[in-house]
């Protein structure tokens, strides 16, 4: 393969995880292939030097941030069809992709709360896995959408509206019959209910296409949801909320975290909210001591995050009123999403638990890529994987001992797509 | 050229020295071993000497410094040394070609325990060290001794190496040339002892059955054709290999003790590494390296060694290489390894109170040999 100039990168000074350490080591790349190379290789093999060394000044160098739960940002809401239809929502979406990057974000899921039909319809198209593409201009890359809804349990509703929430009690033909049966390609993963009327079917029709299932805004018990675990579900769909709570005598569906290897072959992974509003610091830590390896750090961010306080339309009829980080539900108060950064909850969680760097680390880039089948692909400093690159330096807020990760640079796909130097600097003309 | 070769003389177990002599025009081409009090400080020693050896070589893209490179644990402190230094901006190498000592046979060139990734890992990824100047013997060739003969040919193409770094085993091996090696060999295949195996079975996973059976090696003669021979020795665990390479006689089954055979051999060592000489071995070479200090003559390759720099040299016409001549007051000898070795007659020509700016820059006294003075009379 011929290279183009200025096409491999080798990042120096820097620090790599791997494994539960960080280690001192040079990191190899490609703008061209826009994968991780391995150096050695390039080196002896290839005979080739690096085009361009990227001294980092000693900070971290982890794979790209990854959001499994993201509902909108910027003022787009992935839930709402605009006024101008297809034009404006692939708009929006461009949008997202290309100020979310910043954020050290390079990959999530684009999610949909509960929509009648039409929505889903019309929306899904735009959000599935951009796969070939690998443009980094396009910024952050959706692998694929995330349905929360609609076959929820109304009691557990949230602030999904319960008048569009569904049964599939006939299994597959509901399933495609809401969400289309063009649109399956392009969803990665489902939250529903699995105790409702043909919950456990659907969970296995879903994993039988290949599309992951997530138990959330649940009433089921905890041998409900060890069935459906069994029945192929691989996730729980933010943890403690919009489910029954741990009782002594019926853990429920935070019981999993507890189950044992004759029980349940493998448990689930569980996302987790750590924006300080949906949950308590120890409760995380609870969970992350019962099953260290299934954590994912979700936003669960709304579109409302980055905008001014007030009360905005919402769908459905609904409104929200937002203050400060805080998205409440005008009509009854509960929470409504999060308006916070996964940066921001990945400092939280370090703060909180006390988890070592790499482990933090792992809870937004290697456990969310392994429960979306990814291993190797995103969420990895290995070679062969996505040249998915966030540079993050971690400083000490000077409260305490508490610390908070900035994100310095991005990379996707190879190529430098942000800068804070840059932009800080910018800033200042 | 001025050869030493009668101003010194190994006698019994010993080697002598005899550098302040009227006729040799060096007083450093001697051997040298450096005792340093700890493997750290071992290591930057080395380190300090190959890059002002490569500075003073003052390499280019057509005249390379030619580099040779040994893997095991003592150098990986040196290796430490010279990346730090890299990166603190202090020297390059991008204008050095590099060989190294040895590969295993038919593990690949990723294995972690391949020598391959150890340079790597400890130097080429760190420094730059063009890629296409280093040279590595391929485990994997489908013929082996086809790679051997091509890699003796390729140390010939580049003019020959003008620096061997070298570590030695516990039973004084350097590279894979095991006890009993010929002393005359060159690269080749190298089927190891069954010592060997055992021990690099820790590498290995303690599966003896993973452990390569043969290698590729330079040989003892090509290590001993480069102009500069330096060797690292840290550890009690190699004192005995060192005695018997120092003190004892040329033997094959040490192949260290072949480096009495060279022109320009140093050892540098730790105070462990010492426990088997005899003390007044080690009071000899702690001397040498004092008087030569206090006279402000560290123990440098002198600048008339047969090395490229000097060949290829204008400025060093045939007969007078030794720059001695008063005749040539105002000789350049800026691209000396030994700048110190800067012949009196400059200064006298220049000036006693005018010193030249490149003595200055190395900040170290102005001492000229005895022979510079003598030489001429």
């Amino acid at each position: 393969m011929r290279r183009t100039q200025s096409s491999v990168t080798k990042f120096t000074n820097c620090l790599l995880i791997r494994g539960n350490e960080l280690v001192e080591e040079d990191l190899w790349i490609s703008s061209v292939s826009g994968k991780i190379l391995n150096g050695q290789e390039i080196l002896y093999g290839e005979r080739v030097a690096p085009d361009r060394i990227v001294d980092l000044g000693g900070r971290i160098l982890s794979p790209g941030l990854i959001d499994v739960q993201l509902n909108g940002a910027y003022g787009f809401d992935f839930s709402v069809i605009p006024e101008d239809g297809a034009v404006g929502y692939s708009k929006g979406v461009h949008r997202v992709n290309r100020q979310l990057i910043a954020t050290g974000v390079t990959s999530y899921l684009p999610t949909l709360t509960s929509q009648p039909p039409e929505v889903y319809q019309q929306a899904l198209p735009f959000l599935g896995p951009s796969g070939t593409h690998r443009n980094p201009t396009y910024g952050s890359e959706s692998l694929g959408a995330h349905c929360e809804g609609p076959f929820l349990n109304p009691s557990k509703n949230g602030i999904h509206n319960t008048t569009v929430l569904q049964t599939a009690s006939h299994g597959l033909p509901d399933l495609t019959a809401c969400y289309g049966h063009s649109n399956l390609a392009s969803m990665t993963k489902v939250t529903l209910a699995p105790e409702l009327p043909g919950g456990l079917e659907a969970v296995k029709a879903l994993t039988g296409l290949g599309i992951i299932v997530s138990v959330g805004h649940s009433e089921a018990s905890y041998e409900e949801a060890r069935e459906a675990v069994k029945a192929g579900a691989k996730m729980i769909t933010h943890l403690f909320n919009a489910m029954e709570q741990l009782h002594h005598r019926n853990p429920g569906i935070f019981g999993l975290l507890g189950a044992t290897s004759s029980s349940l072959a493998s448990k689930p992974y569980f996302g987790i909210i750590a924006d300080g509003i949906h949950l308590h610091p120890t409760s995380i830590k609870i969970a992350w001591n019962a099953h260290p390896e299934g954590l994912i750090l979700v936003t669960d961010a709304m579109a409302l995050a980055g905008m001014p306080d007030g009360t905005y339309d919402w769908t459905n009829g609904s409104r929200i009123i937002k203050s400060g980080s805080q998205l409440t539900l005008e009509e009854n108060g509960r929470i409504a999403g999060s308006a916070a950064q996964l940066v921001d909850c990945l400092s939280n969680f370090l703060n909180w638990t006390h988890a070592s760097v790499p482990e933090a680390l792992k809870a937004v880039t290697e456990t969310p890529a392994k429960m979306l089948g990814l291993e190797g692909v995103k969420g990895s400093l290995n070679e062969g994987a996505d040249a998915d690159l966030v540079v993050l330096d971690l400083q000490e807020t000077g409260v305490g001992e508490e610390k908070k990760f900035i994100v310095e640079q991005v990379w996707k796909f190879g190529s430098k797509v942000f800068d804070r130097e840059i932009e800080m600097a910018g800033d200042e003309n | 050229m001025v050869r030493i070769s009668s101003t010194f003389v190994i006698i019994g177990t010993r080697w002598r020295f005899h550098c302040l002599t009227k006729t040799t025009g060096s007083l450093t081409r001697c051997r040298r071993l450096i005792i340093r009090d700890d493997p750290q400080l071992a290591s930057k020693y080395i380190a300090d000497y190959i890059i002002e050896r490569i500075k003073a070589f003052n390499p280019t893209s057509e005249k390379p410094f030619v580099l040779g490179l040994p893997t095991g644990s003592s150098p990986v402190l040196v290796y430490q040394n010279l990346v730090q230094r890299h990166k603190a901006g202090e020297i390059s190498f991008r204008d050095v070609v590099t060989f190294n000592m040895d590969e295993y046979v038919g593990i690949p060139r990723e294995h972690p325990e391949s020598y391959h990734s150890f340079m790597y890992k400890h130097f080429f990824s760190h420094v730059d060290v063009k890629p296409a100047n280093i040279n590595i013997l391929n485990g994997n060739a489908p013929d082996l001794e086809l790679e051997c003969h091509e890699y003796e040919e390729k140390i010939k193409a580049v003019g020959g190496i003008e620096l061997f770094l070298g570590g030695i085993g516990p039973d004084g091996h350097i590279a894979f040339n095991e006890p009993g090696s010929s002393l005359k060999s060159r690269t080749r295949v190298k089927t190891l002892a069954y010592d060997t195996i055992i021990a690099n079975s820790r590498f290995f996973g303690n599966d003896l059955a993973q452990v390569p059976r043969m290698a590729l090696t330079v040989g003892v003669q090509t290590v001993l054709d480069a102009r500069e021979v330096v060797i690292i020795i840290t550890g009690a665990h190699k004192a005995l290999a060192l005695q018997k390479c120092i003190e004892s006689g040329v033997n094959h089954m040490w192949t260290l003790s072949s480096l009495q055979l060279h022109p320009h051999p140093m050892i540098v060592v730790d105070e462990d590494a010492t426990l088997e000489l005899q003390v007044k071995t080690v009071k000899y070479f702690k001397s040498i390296e004092m008087v030569a200090t206090n006279n402000g003559f560290r123990q440098k390759l002198p600048r008339k060694r047969d090395s490229l720099v000097e060949e290829q040299s204008p400025l060093a016409p045939g007969p007078q290489t030794n720059g001695l001549s008063l005749a040539v007051p105002q000789q350049d000898v800026s691209r000396s390894a030994s700048p110190i070795l800067e012949a009196m007659s400059t200064r006298i020509s220049s000036g006693a109170t005018k010193v030249p700016d490149n003595l200055e820059s190395i900040g170290e006294p102005h001492l000229q040999p005895m022979s510079a003075r003598v030489a001429s009379f």
